[in-house]
C-alpha cells in the first residue's frame, strides 16, 4: 500500500467516523445558536432514530424487558431500510416540534443550568423506558441490502460501500440545511433572529414558527444518525448517552451556531481518532479527541469558528 | 479585603432579625445543633431504613458515602450556581487513588482518605483552573470532557495502575489505628449501636464533613459564594474576586468528593471503572437536586432517595424493572416544578405550619 493511499484511507475513514458526530452537532449547533437553549436530550433522538430505524427495517425477535412478557415476541415493520431513511426523519422532526413547544419553550427564560437539567432528565426518561420495554440487549440493523459489500475506488482500493453512503448521505443532508440557512427567506429570519430575536420580534415577524421548524430540523437530523450509524455499530439502549458528549464537543470545537464549524470540527475529530487507531495507538483514539478538544476550547475559547460576539 | 462587604451584610442580616425570633434563628443554625442533628439523624438512620423501610446496614451505608459526594457537590450547584458533569473525575479520581494507595503504600484507612482526598483536590485546582475560563454550558461540558478524559485514560492508557475494564481490585484495608477492623464487627457496649463498624466509621466521617461545610456555608467566604450565584456582575462590582472564589467553590466540592470517593474504596474494597465515567457525575447531579440544592441536609436526602429507588425499589414485584425510568421522572418533575427539590419542599410546609415567619 503505497503513503498516497494510505492517507487517503484515513481520511476517507475519518469522514466516516466525522459524518455521525457532523449529523448530530448541526442540528445541536442550529438549536443552540438560534433558540439559545441546551439540549442535553439530542443523544436520546439519535437512540429514537436508531431504534425506529431497526424497527422498521427489519422485524426483531425480543427475548428480553416488558413486551415480551406482555406476549409480543416479535416486533417490528419489515419495511426495508429505504423505508426507514424516509420516515424516520419526518417521525424524529414531529417529536422534535413537540419537544420545542412543551419543553424547550417553557424553559427559554430559565438559566442554562435548568435546561441542562430538565433535558438530561428527560434523555434519562427515554433510554430507561426503552430498556424497560425491550430489554437492553444490543441489537443489529442489517445494512441495507444495495449499498453492502466493498465499492472500487481509484487509488484506495476497495471500501466499505455502506461507510461511503453514510459519508454521501451526511454531505447531502448537510448542504441541505446549509443553503436552508443561508439562501432562503426562512433563514434569513432565523440568522436575524439569532442576533438579535427582540429587533426582529419588532419589525413584525414571528419567530415562534422559524423556531419551531430549526428544533424539528435538529431533531432530524439527529434521528437520520441513528439510522445510518445504526449498521456501523450494535444498536442497544446506551448509544444515545455515548454518542451525546463527543456531539456535544463537535458543537463547541466549532463554534455554536456554525453549520461550517460542526462540519470541520467533525471531520478533525474523525480523522484523528482514525489516525490513532490506524497508527497503533488504538488505546488513545479516544483519549486524544478529548485532548483536541480541551486543547482548542482553551487557546480559542470560541470554538474554530465562532465569533467572539456569540460567547456570552 | 474582598472579605468586608460580606461581613457587613452578615451584621445587617443579624440585627435585622434581633428579637426573638432572630435568637431562634441563630440557635437553629449554630454549628453544635448542626452537628448534634447529624449525630442523632447518622444513629437513627440505620434503626429506621432497615426495620420500617426494608433497608439494609451495607446500604446505609453507601447511602452516607454517596451523601457526602452530593452534599460538597450542592456547595458548587446549590451555593454558587455552577453546573459540572465532571465530578465523576474527582470521585472515581479520589476512589482510585486511594485503592493504590491501600494497595502499594499503607492500608490505614486515615491516610488513605487523606491521600484520595489530597488527589481529588489537586486535579480539582488544575481542571477548575481550566474550566473556569468559561461560564454557563462550557463550563458544564468543558467539566465533562476532562471527566470522559479521565474515563477513557483509565479504560486502557493507564491500565496497568487502574487494572482497567475490570476495575480497581485489590483495595486492602488495614484495621483503623491498627485496632478496630473495619469490615469486622464491634464488641463490648459499642455493640448496642446501630449499624456495624464500617457504617460508625463512615458515619463520624459523614458529621465532620457536614460541620465542616455548615462552618464553610456560614463564614463571610461560604457567604460570597450565595452572593455570585444570586448576581454574579454584582458582587463584581462590590470588588470580589468571582473568578477566585468560584474555583475555590470547584476544589471545596471537590474535596468533599474526594472524602467520599475514598470511602467508596474502602467501603467496597473495590473501584470499578464506571465510577470515572460521566453518568457518575449525572448521578450525583440527579441526587443533590432531588434532595434540594442550597440547603445542607438536602443533598444527604437526595442521596437516601436515589439509592433507595435504585436498590430496594428495584427489587420490588411491579414496579421494579421501572426503578431507574422512576427516578427520571421524580427527577424532572423536580426540575419543572419545586427548584428547591424535595427538602426545600418539606422546609417549605414546615415554615407553613409553624406560621410563616417573613
Amino acid at each position: 500500500m503505497s503513503l498516497l493511499s494510505q492517507i487517503l484511507t484515513i481520511l476517507l475513514n475519518g469522514l466516516q467516523q466525522g459524518a455521525i458526530y457532523v449529523l448530530l452537532a448541526v442540528g445541536l449547533s442550529i438549536i443552540l445558536g438560534t433558540l439559545k437553549f441546551v439540549n442535553f436530550a439530542h443523544g436520546a433522538l439519535y437512540l429514537l432514530g436508531a431504534y425506529l430505524g431497526l424497527f422498521i427495517t427489519t422485524e426483531v425477535q425480543l427475548t428480553n424487558g416488558m413486551l415480551p412478557e406482555w406476549g409480543i415476541t416479535t416486533f417490528g415493520l419489515g419495511l426495508g431500510f429505504l423505508a426507514a431513511l424516509l420516515i424516520v426523519p419526518l417521525v424524529t422532526f414531529v417529536v422534535g416540534i413537540v419537544m420545542e413547544r412543551f419543553v424547550a419553550k417553557p424553559f427559554y427564560d430559565r438559566p442554562d443550568t435548568d435546561q441542562i437539567l430538565v433535558t438530561f432528565g428527560l434523555a434519562v426518561i427515554f433510554q430507561e423506558a426503552l430498556r424497560a420495554l425491550i430489554g437492553g440487549d444490543s441489537q443489529s440493523l442489517p445494512q441495507p441490502a444495495w449499498a453492502s459489500g466493498p465499492i472500487a475506488l481509484p487509488i484506495i482500493g476497495n471500501f466499505p460501500r455502506w461507510r461511503l453512503g453514510v459519508i454521501v448521505i451526511t454531505a447531502l443532508l448537510v448542504l441541505f440545511v446549509y443553503a436552508l440557512v443561508e439562501y432562503t427567506d426562512f433563514g434569513l429570519i432565523v440568522r436575524a433572529g439569532t442576533m438579535d430575536s427582540e429587533m426582529v420580534r419588532l419589525l413584525g415577524i414571528r419567530l415562534d414558527r422559524p423556531y419551531l421548524v430549526v428544533f424539528g430540523i435538529g431533531a432530524a437530523l439527529a434521528g437520520i444518525a441513528g439510522v445510518v450509524g445504526g449498521p456501523l455499530a450494535n444498536v442497544n439502549p446506551n448509544i444515545g448517552t455515548e454518542q451525546l458528549v463527543p456531539a456535544f464537543l463537535t458543537v463547541v470545537i466549532g463554534g455554536v451556531g456554525k453549520i461550517e464549524g460542526a462540519v470541520l470540527a467533525g471531520l478533525l475529530l474523525g480523522t484523528l481518532q482514525v489516525l490513532l487507531i490506524q497508527t497503533g495507538f488504538a488505546a488513545w483514539n479516544r483519549v486524544g479527541i478529548y485532548v483536541l478538544a480541551a486543547v482548542i476550547l482553551l487557546v480559542r475559547p470560541q470554538g474554530l469558528l465562532g465569533s467572539e460576539v456569540d460567547v456570552e | 479585603m474582598s472579605d468586608e462587604p460580606s461581613d457587613a451584610t452578615a451584621a445587617a442580616e443579624i440585627s435585622e432579625e434581633a428579637g426573638l425570633d432572630g435568637r431562634l434563628e441563630a440557635i437553629q443554625d449554630s454549628e453544635l445543633a448542626v452537628v448534634g442533628i447529624a449525630v442523632v439523624g447518622v444513629l437513627l438512620f440505620p434503626l429506621v431504613f432497615n426495620n420500617l423501610l426494608n433497608g439494609y446496614t451495607q446500604l446505609a451505608t453507601l447511602v452516607l458515602v454517596w451523601g457526602i459526594f452530593a452534599l460538597g457537590f450542592d456547595i458548587l450547584l446549590g451555593y454558587t450556581g455552577l453546573l459540572s458533569f465532571g465530578h465523576a473525575l474527582f470521585w472515581g479520581g479520589a476512589a482510585y487513588a486511594a485503592g493504590i494507595f491501600s494497595a502499594s503504600v499503607s492500608g490505614q484507612p486515615v491516610l488513605v482518605i487523606l491521600f484520595g482526598t489530597l488527589i481529588a483536590v489537586l486535579l480539582a485546582w488544575i481542571i477548575g483552573f481550566l474550566s473556569l475560563r468559561r461560564g454557563g454550558i462550557y463550563f458544564a461540558i468543558l467539566t465533562l470532557t476532562f471527566g470522559q478524559m479521565a474515563f477513557y485514560l483509565s479504560s486502557s492508557p493507564l491500565a496497568f495502575l487502574t487494572n482497567g475494564e475490570n476495575g480497581f481490585t485489590s483495595v486492602s484495608i488495614a484495621p483503623l489505628f491498627g485496632v478496630l477492623d473495619l469490615h469486622g464487627s464491634l464488641g463490648g457496649p459499642l455493640a448496642m449501636l446501630p449499624g456495624n463498624t464500617l457504617y460508625l466509621f463512615v458515619g463520624a466521617v459523614t458529621v465532620l464533613t457536614i460541620a465542616l461545610a455548615n462552618r464553610i456555608l456560614n463564614s463571610p467566604y461560604g457567604i460570597v459564594f450565595k452572593a455570585i450565584r444570586e448576581n454574579e456582575s454584582r458582587a463584581e462590582f462590590v470588588g470580589l474576586d468571582v473568578w477566585r472564589y468560584k474555583l475555590m467553590a470547584f476544589i471545596i466540592s471537590a474535596l468533599f468528593a474526594g472524602i467520599s470517593g475514598s470511602l467508596f474504596a474502602i467501603e467496597g474494597n473495590y473501584v470499578p471503572l464506571s465510577s470515572l465515567y460521566w453518568t457518575t457525575s449525572g448521578e450525583v447531579v440527579i441526587m443533590t437536586v432531588l434532595g434540594g440544592v442550597g440547603s445542607l441536609f438536602g443533598p444527604l436526602f437526595g442521596a437516601a432517595v436515589y439509592l433507595y429507588i435504585e436498590f430496594i425499589v428495584s427489587g420490588m414485584d411491579v414496579v421494579g424493572p421501572f426503578w431507574h425510568l422512576i427516578l427520571g421522572l421524580v427527577f424532572v418533575v423536580v426540575v419543572v416544578l419545586f427548584p428547591d427539590g424535595i427538602w426545600g419542599g418539606v422546609t417549605a410546609i414546615r415554615d407553613y405550619i409553624g406560621g410563616e415567619r417573613r
